[in-house]
C-alpha cells in the first residue's frame, strides 16, 4: 500500500516536473491567468484593473472570472471548470477557505499554479497569499479608535457577512489591539448581510440602544456610507462628533463622509496593487522564475481629513 | 343581566356570551398576529427603555415599511394561488434606473415613471410566463429574479450609482408627515386602498375566487387569466415603488440593494394568514406580519442578543405563528 502511495507521488512529482518543463518553453504569448473575484463589488474592480495592467504590461492572456454568489461552492466550480481548460494561472479571492482547499490541490497537482488574494485559504497549498493582513489592519484601526476616544469607553462593531473570514480577523485585530486598553468595552456586535439598507437600520438602532456610545467601527464597506446616513438624520444630530467612526474601504459615500467630518478614519486597502501583484507573481511563477513564494502584506492606508487628496491604492 | 351585556347592548353589540365575543374575534386571522405583535412588543419594552421612544418606533415602522410595502402586492399574488419571487429584483432595478435617470440630469418625473416602467416590465413578462405559456409562477419568477439581479451587476458593475436628487424627491424616502416618516404613510395608504379592493370591489372577489377554485371561478365567467395578470403587474409595480422609495431614502442605488428581499416579502404574508396554497390572505396581514418581522429584528439588537441567533429566532417565529394559525383555523371548522 504504502510503496503504491510513493509510487502515485513520484508519477504526480514527474508529472509536475513536466508540466513545469513545458510551462518553462511556453511563449508568454500563449500564457493565460485567470484571476477570481469573491463577487462583483466596487473593491474587485480596482483588483481587475490592476490585473489588467500587468497583463497587458506582461503581455499573457487574462481572464476575469466572477462568481454570481458569494457560496463557498460557486468557486469550486469555477476553479474545476479552469482546471478542465487547464489554464497556467489562477489568482483567487477565497469566499469559503475550507471548501476551496481540494479543488486548489487537484489544480496544482495538474500543474497550474495557485495563488490567493485579498481572502486566503492558508491550508490549500496555495503558493502564497498577496492582500492585507486583515488581523493587522483590525489592529490598526482599534489603536486608531483607542486614540481617538482616548482610551476609554464604550463601541460596537457593524460588519458584513457574519460568516466572512476576512472581516472575522479584522474583528479580531480590532480586539486584539483594543486588549490594550482596559477601560475601552466593546458592548455590541452586528450582521449586515453588506446590505446598506439592513446596515442603517442596524446602527440606528445600536446609536438607540447605547446613548452614551463612543466609538463604532465598520469592518465591511457598508460600515461608513452606514454612519454617514445616520448621523446626518436629524435624531442623531447632536451625536456627530461624539461618537467617532472608523470604517472599511473607499467608496464614494464613505469618502464623502470623511469630507463632511461624519467619519474619522477609513483603513484603505490596496486593490490595484494585489491585483497587479498577483498577475506577476503567478506569470513568473509559470515561467519557473520564482520558485520560493512569500507572503505579501499590501498593508492599509489610513485616510483622514488631512490626507483624502492624496493617497493611493 | 350582567352589567357587561348591558354596555353591549347599549353599544349595539348582540348580547351573545363574552367567551362567544372572544372566539369571533380569535375567528380574524389579523387579530391574533397582531396580539402576538403587541406580545413581542410588550416583552421587549419590559427589558429595555429604549424600545418604545417615539424615534424608535417610528424608526422600526420605517425599517419594515419596505417590506410591508412590496408583501401588499404580494399577499394578492399568493392569494390567486402563485408566488412572485422576483420582488427582490424589480425593487433593486427599479432604484438603480431611477438613480440611473437623476444621473443623466432628467426630470423628477421622469426618473420616477422609468423606474415604475421597470416594475410594470417586470410584472408584465411575469403574468405572460404564468397565463401565456402556462410556467409554474415559482419557476416564471425565478428566471425573472435572476435576469434583474444579472441586469443590476451588467449595469453597475458592482458600483453603487450615487447621483444627486432633489430634496422634494428625497422627501418620499427621508421626510416626515408629522412624526410620521413618508415611507410609512405611503404603506398606510397603499394598505388601506387595497384593502378596499380586496373587500368591496368586484376585481378583489375575482381574486380571492381565482385562487380558491381556479376552475369553477373560470365556468362561473371569472377571467382567470386577466386576474392572473394583474395581480403579477400589481406586485412588480409596487415592488418597484418600493425600490424607488429605497433610494430616495439611501440617495444610493447598490447592486445588492432588494437581494433576498422575496424571501422577507412572503414570511410577511405567510405569517399574516395568508396560505400558500390560494383564495385565503389579507392586506392588513401581510402589513402585520412584516411589523412582526421589523419588530424582532430591532429588539434583538437593542437587547443586544447575540447577532449570530437573530435569523434563528425569526426562523421559529414565522413557524410558530403559521402553526397556530393552522391549529387555530382547524379548531374553528371543527366548531361548524
Amino acid at each position: 500500500m504504502k510503496s503504491l502511495l510513493n509510487c502515485t507521488y513520484a508519477v504526480l512529482a514527474g508529472l509536475s516536473i513536466l508540466t513545469t518543463g513545458v510551462a518553462l518553453a511556453k511563449n508568454k504569448a500563449d500564457i493565460t491567468v485567470a484571476v477570481i473575484p469573491k463577487v462583483a463589488v466596487p473593491f474587485f474592480d480596482d483588483c481587475n484593473t490592476g490585473a489588467t495592467e500587468a497583463a497587458k504590461d506582461l503581455g499573457v492572456k487574462y481572464q476575469w472570472v466572477v462568481p454570481e454568489n458569494t457560496q463557498g461552492a460557486t468557486q469550486v466550480k469555477i476553479i474545476e471548470d479552469l482546471t478542465a481548460r487547464h489554464v497556467d494561472g489562477i489568482a483567487i479571492s477565497v469566499n469559503e477557505p475550507r471548501s476551496v482547499q481540494g479543488v486548489i490541490k487537484q489544480a496544482i497537482a495538474s500543474g497550474i499554479k495557485v495563488l490567493t488574494y485579498d481572502s486566503d485559504s492558508a491550508n490549500s497549498g496555495r503558493s502564497m497569499y498577496i492582500g492585507t493582513v486583515n488581523e493587522k489592519a483590525g489592529e490598526v484601526m482599534g489603536d486608531e479608535m483607542a486614540k481617538a476616544i482616548n482610551g476609554e469607553g464604550k463601541i460596537a462593531i457593524v460588519t458584513g457577512q457574519l460568516g466572512a473570514s476576512n472581516l472575522n480577523e479584522r474583528i479580531a485585530g480590532v480586539k486584539k489591539a483594543l486588549a490594550a486598553y482596559p477601560k475601552i468595552t466593546i458592548v455590541d456586535t452586528e450582521g449586515t448581510e453588506d446590505d446598506l439598507a439592513k446596515a442603517v437600520s442596524v446602527t440606528e438602532a445600536i446609536f438607540r440602544a447605547h446613548p452614551d456610545l463612543k466609538g463604532l467601527f465598520g469592518v465591511s464597506q457598508v460600515g461608513g456610507p452606514a454612519a454617514t446616513k445616520v448621523l446626518s438624520e436629524h435624531e442623531f444630530a447632536d451625536r456627530k462628533g461624539a461618537i467617532k467612526i472608523f470604517a472599511f474601504d473607499d467608496l464614494p459615500d464613505t469618502i464623502r463622509g470623511v469630507k463632511d467630518g461624519y467619519i474619522n478614519g477609513i483603513m484603505v486597502q490596496r486593490p490595484i496593487t494585489m491585483g497587479r501583484l498577483a498577475v506577476q507573481h503567478l506569470v513568473s511563477q509559470i515561467q519557473g522564475q520564482e520558485t520560493e513564494a512569500k507572503d505579501i502584506d499590501t498593508g492599509v492606508t489610513v485616510v483622514t481629513a488631512a490626507n483624502i487628496g492624496s493617497y493611493t491604492k | 343581566m350582567s352589567s357587561i351585556e348591558q354596555k353591549k347592548l347599549a353599544m349595539g353589540i348582540d348580547s351573545s356570551s363574552p367567551w362567544q365575543q372572544i372566539g369571533k374575534l380569535v375567528a380574524i386571522r389579523e387579530v391574533n398576529v397582531l396580539l402576538a405583535l403587541v406580545l413581542i412588543g410588550a416583552l421587549i419594552s419590559l427589558f429595555t427603555p429604549y424600545f418604545l421612544t417615539t424615534n424608535n418606533i417610528m424608526g422600526v415602522f420605517r425599517s419594515f415599511s419596505m417590506t410591508a410595502i412590496m408583501s401588499i402586492g404580494m399577499v394578492l399574488v399568493i392569494i390567486t394561488g402563485g408566488i412572485d419571487l422576483s420582488v427582490g429584483s424589480a425593487m433593486g432595478l427599479s432604484g438603480l434606473i431611477t438613480a440611473l435617470c437623476f444621473n443623466a440630469n432628467l426630470p423628477t418625473v421622469i426618473c420616477v415613471a422609468a423606474g415604475l416602467g421597470v416594475g410594470l416590465v417586470f410584472g408584465l413578462v411575469n403574468g405572460l410566463l404564468v397565463t401565456g405559456i402556462g410556467l409554474p409562477p415559482f419557476i416564471a419568477t425565478l428566471g425573472t429574479l435572476s435576469v434583474g439581479r444579472g441586469l443590476m451587476y451588467m449595469i453597475t458593475h458592482g458600483v453603487p450609482v450615487t447621483p444627486d436628487a432633489p430634496a422634494a424627491f428625497a422627501f418620499i424616502g427621508q421626510g416626515y408627515v408629522g412624526p410620521v416618516p413618508a415611507p410609512v404613510v405611503i404603506m398606510l395608504v397603499l394598505m388601506v386602498i387595497f384593502t378596499i379592493i380586496m373587500q368591496r370591489t368586484r376585481f378583489g372577489r375575482h381574486i380571492y375566487a381565482t385562487g380558491g377554485n381556479e376552475n369553477a371561478s373560470r365556468l362561473s365567467g371569472v377571467r382567470v387569466d386577466r386576474v392572473k395578470l394583474a395581480v403579477y403587474i400589481i406586485s412588480s409595480t409596487i415592488a418597484s415603488l418600493a425600490g424607488i422609495i429605497s433610494f430616495a431614502r439611501l440617495l444610493s442605488a447598490e447592486p445588492a440593494s432588494g437581494f433576498g428581499a422575496e424571501l422577507d416579502v412572503i414570511a410577511a404574508a405567510a405569517i399574516g394568514g395568508a396560505s400558500l396554497s390560494g383564495g385565503v390572505g389579507s392586506v392588513t396581514g401581510a402589513v402585520i406580519g412584516a411589523a412582526l418581522v421589523g419588530i424582532i429584528a430591532n429588539g434583538v439588537i437593542l437587547l443586544n442578543i447575540n447577532t449570530y441567533a437573530q435569523q434563528g429566532i425569526t426562523g421559529c417565529v414565522i413557524i410558530v405563528a403559521v402553526s397556530l394559525d393552522i391549529l387555530r383555523s382547524r379548531i374553528m371548522g371543527e366548531r361548524k
